[in-house]
């Protein structure tokens, strides 16, 4: 599974973007959890957060929206994963 | 898009304009998605409006606290808010660096408000400074969650801690002060005039607590945030915009300064933080024209205006500027500040709007209202 992090915003607005493909990795099995649940969870709770990242996950044709502070957990540990940044 | 896919995960950030689209969506998936975000968002919204008129019916009554009411707290690297709490009010300073400089410069913040502008706090009511150090790991953002400040440590290899520079703090601590009057929406040109209102009294704050004029100012916007060994001397400028960095891994500092560079994106809100660069180029022509200290006669026009009613939420350059002009004559005259407050919005290439005769002087939108999509 190819998986793709997009990040904007932020009080910087540094814009990153990073992919991954799962084949071959030891965390295959792990991250296509992952990004799973990360496509599949529900609505976030809040408001747009003043100087919040925003992140777009892509992965099999889907694309998921969301923004910090509210992240579900794997979505979080997804996003550090793939863009190798602090999230 | 995923407008035709299901399911898809819907979040706040998505711009109204997507959702209203989707939530007509064919698909009961997609739009009964979108619909309850349509419906969390006009629910969170409606109560930061109520929020607003209760902080202002709090300034009709008891006075406020010339002090300050501070807490810090450490989210120990985790993203659960507001973590432990380590500082409060009159406290004897911890061990930890990061907390003292949230601590001292929430401090310097409100005294700023206070001093400069008479303002009790974000609210103007005396409301307790949160704030939060230490969120999640090597986190390179600092943002206001609506409640509270939030600061991360950077990674050490692009940012330092996000507590290091004194116009960071105050930037967040506006949004906080700007949701609590003009609330401009975090959209397209309303956002960028947040984001620059909140560059605008950020620098303004370090001003006044390092007691520099407009020309000693360096007028940047995160000097001192950037590790050794980028390529930059801060995250914007005010002064020029668009020469903040240059750098291998950040890339250009991408902010015009005038209307030609306006840049048309969907990406940070639709560009919120770098058509910001215009408006700040203006506040930073006016402050150097009219001369001497930048929070007195620019900084109070530009207060005036955020704090005077009759900005929309869903103000547009052209309507700023036409307020900044309008809240100039009102404290000055028809004088050099009013002549200075136009001449700068045409150097940046914004021609002030002509206000209809059934809106001048009024909000186009009640406090507590919902906005309108």
């Amino acid at each position: 599974m190819r998986i793709e992090v997009a990040r904007s915003g932020g009080f910087a607005a540094i814009e990153r973007h990073a992919a991954l493909d799962t084949a071959g990795r030891p965390d295959a099995d792990r991250l296509v959890a992952l990004a799973e649940a990360a496509l599949t969870a529900g609505p976030a709770r809040g408001p747009v957060v003043p100087d919040g990242f925003t992140y777009e996950i892509t992965a099999d044709g889907r694309t998921a929206r969301c923004a910090d502070p509210h992240l579900t957990a794997e979505q979080r540990e997804l996003i550090r994963t793939v863009l190798g940044e602090g999230a | 898009m995923t407008a035709d896919r299901a399911p898809a995960v819907f979040c706040t950030i998505v711009p109204p304009h997507v959702l209203d689209k989707m939530s007509g969506s064919a698909d009961a998936g997609v739009s009964g998605a979108a619909r309850r975000t349509l419906e969390q968002d006009a629910l969170q919204r409606t109560r930061r409006r109520l929020t607003t008129v209760i902080g202002a019916t709090g300034v009709t009554g008891a006075a406020a606290s010339d002090r300050p009411v501070r807490t810090i707290h450490d989210a120990k690297h985790q993203d659960a808010l507001p973590g432990r709490k380590v500082r409060g009010e009159g406290d004897k300073a911890a061990e930890d660096a990061s907390v003292n400089r949230a601590y001292d410069a929430l401090g310097a913040t409100f005294e700023t408000y206070l001093k400069a502008y008479a303002r009790h706090s974000i609210d103007d009511a005396g409301l307790p400074l949160v704030a939060s150090v230490h969120y999640l790991q090597d986190y390179n953002n600092a943002f206001w969650n609506g409640q509270q400040m939030v600061f991360g440590d950077g990674d050490g290899r692009i940012f330092l801690d996000f507590t290091l520079p004194l116009d960071v703090i105050g930037h967040e601590l506006t949004h906080g002060v700007t949701q609590y009057s003009a609330n401009l929406d975090y959209f397209g040109q309303s956002g960028a005039l947040n984001e620059s209102v909140s560059d605008v009294f950020g620098s303004l704050i370090k001003q006044f607590t390092l007691g520099q004029s407009a020309e000693q100012a360096d007028w940047l916007i995160g000097a001192g945030l950037l590790a050794p060994g980028v390529n930059g001397h801060a995250l914007r400028s005010m002064k020029a915009p668009g020469t903040a960095y240059d750098d291998p891994d950040l890339g250009t500092d991408p902010q015009p300064g005038t209307m030609a560079g306006y840049v048309s994106t969907s990406r940070d809100n639709g560009g919120v933080h770098i058509n910001s660069g215009i408006p700040n180029h203006a506040f930073y022509l006016l402050a150097a024209e009219l001369g001497g200290n930048a929070w007195e006669q620019a900084g109070q026009i530009w207060y005036d205006t955020l704090t005077g009613g009759s900005l929309s939420p869903h103000a547009q350059f052209a309507d700023f500027a036409a307020a900044t002009a309008a809240a100039a004559k009102a404290r000055y005259g028809e004088g050099d500040q009013y002549r200075a407050v136009l001449a700068s919005w045409s150097q940046v290439g914004v021609t002030p709007a002509v206000p209809s005769p059934d809106s001048a002087g009024l909000p186009r939108q009640q406090p507590g209202q919902p906005q309108e999509a």
